[in-house]
């Protein structure tokens, strides 16, 4: 009976609010969301990974102003593509920590010497999150000096050209084996246990994802790529220089805007591979019926009108938006105001809606 | 009502009741102490929200796990039946006391626990197959006044018909809120789960749910239809069991509504269980009547009329309040309005002072998750806080700290909304008993009860 019920599919088209059973079956969205669009998503990654891990290594061993531009670009390409990851804080990607070793900033330069200084320094502690990924590697890629002539010196003739050399291998190796072990994993056993956990107590698949998914979007999109450096949060602070890669300042914007796509993108259930949307927050909210009883609107649809919001105003920005928050702080603020909108609906009518309860703690104001 | 008050029955209804009340009080210290709530909800926190009134009730530290043991122990007393009437005075007031604590944790089954240990106090449900019994044989009797009994019935059968009158709302029946939003959330049982999807599902649960607490009372009351409203108070609290996470009250509530049942039914339970004990024929059958002196039976029947009479008011207090009661929750408490909504919420402070010091504060650094959660969608608790705020942020060298409140709250399934008046300064405003003005209106109607 389960199995009649569950297999007269919907062929596609709009789902019906509150009739359509099909699209309340957690199972069925907690695959598409896994094979669909997480798995290919880190398969996407580690291509671009993989051409940067290259770049690296030829520049480690050749380093040249030709090999420089290669491992920049190469940099610049996989950073991008990590936006579209750093989302799945969830399974192997929460064990590993993984966003803690690839995208924790702004570069702690000091600490980056440091490192150099002693090839057994210990990259698990915390303080070392700061050392490491993305943004060590804008460090060393832009932020040493100021002409690439100077950039390649710096690891050619500098006294400890060497070990610089060998931190960049060293961090570039660990992101690899971290990444590797992730992506092992989620095509090992996770992928399985994920998308049979299919209640939605604390330790379910949907309540987990739900909830990494909110602190993504409030504490590493809102937050980490506006709040803080806008000092919307941060008690008025203005912080420009905790901006996300600091050293390749025209690149922050369109970081921003790529994770906040796919944040979007992922909320829609949209295939990685095909672009078509599938089962998702989406759709799981519209069957459950959600929606604003005074304009009839669903939930899903307000949801995503707020994300439009939101990514129209980060479209009115320059990419660099270190400049804008000095210049036009304001604009970056909009940014913010509106993204709080969505965590909101996100936090509360979503949350709620799902009857799912936010177990994670908002660490708002530090 | 003369004849009434000097009738007497058997002792035996109110014996067994109180063994397996006070077993599973003990059951629930354990399983609390073994979750390890104890320290999560009493010692952990920074702050608390005693109840208006109480404040005087602290938290006690390391020593709340002694008062969790007095609790415990207590209960099993009174299972025993020894040193009753000193046990159910401890019991009363230790359990009592942790509920006051902190109204994060208020929950009507504890509220209704609690008045159960305020009741016991004064009913003899000793003096029949108990230790104290055993010991005294001057104590030992098999019939006590009938309205002991009926007290105790009569407390429950309040208890359903305020949950079903509390469910003649417009969100429970025509809406089929909440269980409409909370229903789905287990489509994944096995065989049945798929059923939960669907809206004519929550409607019967609905509608079923609320004549069920309606009915119930006079259904147990009535012999001839005891049998089956005992199998529907089994299945009814057996589904709420299994769909929502309400711990032991399923099971006191079935456990409870064995009252009901004719003195032969508990009068067979005492004597197996004598038979198992090897009690003596005069320990189970004393032929005895338990009699009160006139003055004080008179006294103690007075007293439960006027605490049925308070029972009875106490739920329609909220007609004093303007607005909607789910709403600004003024009179929701120690009504038995039991799971009528789904109400979350997110609410932001701002603090700031003349000197244009300003702060918005990190919630989970005052306050726990359920702390925060709770908070966040009810006002009295949102004006504690906000005190709580003023003054700390008073000691930290803000000039008369001004406290704001920046709040979005949902309810049974409408879209968020700001719960409180974000321009007032709640450093300022008092709890009373009077309505809070800073209360945003609700801007929809829930019409019913």
């Amino acid at each position: 009976m389960l199995a009649t019920v569950w297999s007269c599919g919907n062929g596609g088209g709009e789902p019906t609010p509150g009739t359509d059973t099909d699209n309340m079956d957690r199972k069925a969205m907690l695959t598409n969301l896994a094979d669909n669009i997480i798995i290919p998503s880190y398969d996407n990654f580690k291509t671009r990974f993989d051409v940067m891990k290259a770049a690296s290594e030829a520049f480690v061993a050749t380093p040249n102003q030709t090999n420089l531009v290669a491992f920049r670009k190469a940099w610049e390409e996989a950073y991008i593509e990590w936006q579209k990851v750093e989302l799945f804080d969830i399974g192997p990607g929460e064990v590993h920590t993984i966003r803690y070793y690839f995208n924790i900033y702004p570069a702690d330069v000091q600490g980056i010497a440091t490192n150099v200084a002693n090839p057994a320094s210990d990259l698990e502690l915390p303080t070392s999150f700061a050392r490491q990924g993305f943004p060590a590697l804008d460090y060393l890629l832009h932020g040493v000096a100021a002409t690439d002539a100077e950039v390649v010196a710096y690891y050619t003739t500098a006294p400890e050209a060497a070990a610089r050399r060998a931190y960049i291998k060293r961090i570039t190796d660990r992101m690899n084996s971290l990444l590797t072990m992730v992506i092992n994993e989620w095509k090992g056993g996770y992928r399985d246990t994920f998308v049979s956990k299919t209640g939605l107590d604390i330790s379910s698949s949907t309540s987990n994802l739900v909830n990494s998914y909110i602190m993504h979007y409030e504490r590493y999109i809102r937050s980490g790529k506006f709040g803080i450096p806008s000092g919307a949060m941060m008690n008025g602070v203005v912080a420009p220089e905790k901006v996300e890669a600091y050293y390749r300042k025209d690149l922050s914007l369109i970081l921003a805007r790529t994770a906040h796509q796919a944040a979007a993108d992922f909320f829609n259930g949209k295939n990685v591979k095909t672009g078509e949307a599938g089962p998702s927050f989406n759709t799981y909210l519209t069957a459950l019926g959600a929606k604003d009883s005074s304009t009839g609107k669903t939930l899903a649809e307000l949801i995503n009108t707020q994300f439009a919001t939101s990514k129209a105003k980060m479209e009115a920005l320059q990419p660099n938006l270190y400049n804008e928050i000095r210049t036009n702080n304001q604009a970056v603020k909009d940014v913010y105001n509106e993204m709080q909108k969505a965590v909101r609906m996100l936090k509360v009518d979503m949350a709620s809606a799902m009857s799912i309860t936010i177990t994670y703690v908002d660490n708002d104001g530090d | 009502m003369q004849g009434y008050l000097h009738k007497t029955g058997s002792a035996a209804p109110l014996a067994v009741f109180r063994i397996l009340f006070g077993l599973l009080l003990l059951a629930s210290i354990v399983r609390f102490w073994s979750y390890g709530w104890i320290s999560e909800l009493y010692i952990k926190p920074r702050y608390f929200f005693p109840f208006y009134g109480f404040e005087f009730v602290r938290p006690l530290g390391e020593y709340t796990y002694l008062l969790f043991a007095v609790c415990g122990l207590s209960a099993l007393l009174v299972a025993l039946g020894l040193f009753y009437r000193v046990a159910t005075v401890t019991l009363f007031l230790s359990f009592t006391y942790i509920e006051l604590i902190d109204k994060t944790t208020y929950l009507n089954h504890y509220y209704f626990i609690s008045l159960m240990c305020f009741m016991l106090m004064f009913l003899p449900a000793h003096v029949y197959f108990s230790a104290d019994a055993f010991r005294n044989p001057k104590l030992r009797a098999d019939q006590v006044p009938a309205w002991c009994l009926d007290a105790v019935k009569l407390f429950v059968g309040f208890l359903y018909f305020f949950a079903g009158l509390a469910k003649v709302n417009s969100d429970w029946l025509l809406l089929a809120q909440p269980l409409r939003i909370w229903l789905p959330a287990h489509n994944d049982l096995p065989l049945v789960g798929y059923l939960l999807n669907y809206t004519w599902v929550a409607y019967l649960f609905s509608w079923f749910g609320c004549l069920y607490d309606l009915c119930i009372p006079f259904l147990l009351w009535n012999r001839s239809t005891r049998p089956w409203a005992f199998a529907a108070v089994v299945v009814f609290h057996g589904l709420t069991a299994l769909l929502f996470p309400i711990g032991m009250f399923p099971y006191i509530m079935i456990m409870t509504a064995l009252i009901f049942f004719s003195a032969d039914f508990h009068q067979r339970i005492i004597n197996s269980l004598g038979r198992m004990l090897r009690l003596r024929g005069d320990q189970l059958v004393p032929r005895r009547i338990y009699r009160m002196h006139p003055a004080l039976n008179y006294g103690l029947v007075g007293m439960f009329l006027v605490f049925f009479a308070v029972q009875l008011v106490l739920p329609f207090r909220h007609l004093f309040y303007p607005g909607e009661l789910f709403w600004t929750e003024q009179g929701y408490r120690f009504s038995w309005r039991v799971m009528l909504m789904e109400k979350a919420g997110h609410t932001e402070f701002t603090v700031r002072d003349r000197s244009g010091k300003k702060v918005i504060v990190n919630n989970s650094e005052f306050l726990t998750p359920l702390q925060e959660k709770m908070m966040a969608t009810q006002p009295d608790m949102i004006l504690q806080y906000a005190h709580i705020l003023r003054d700390y942020y008073a000691q930290q060298g803000f000039d008369q700290p001004q406290v704001f409140a920046d709040s979005y709250v949902s309810l049974n399934g409408r879209l968020g909304r700001p719960l409180i008046d974000p321009e007032v300064d709640l450093a300022n405003e008092q709890e009373t008993f009077s309505p809070k003005s800073w209360i945003t209106p609700f801007d929809d109607e829930i019409k019913g009860f």
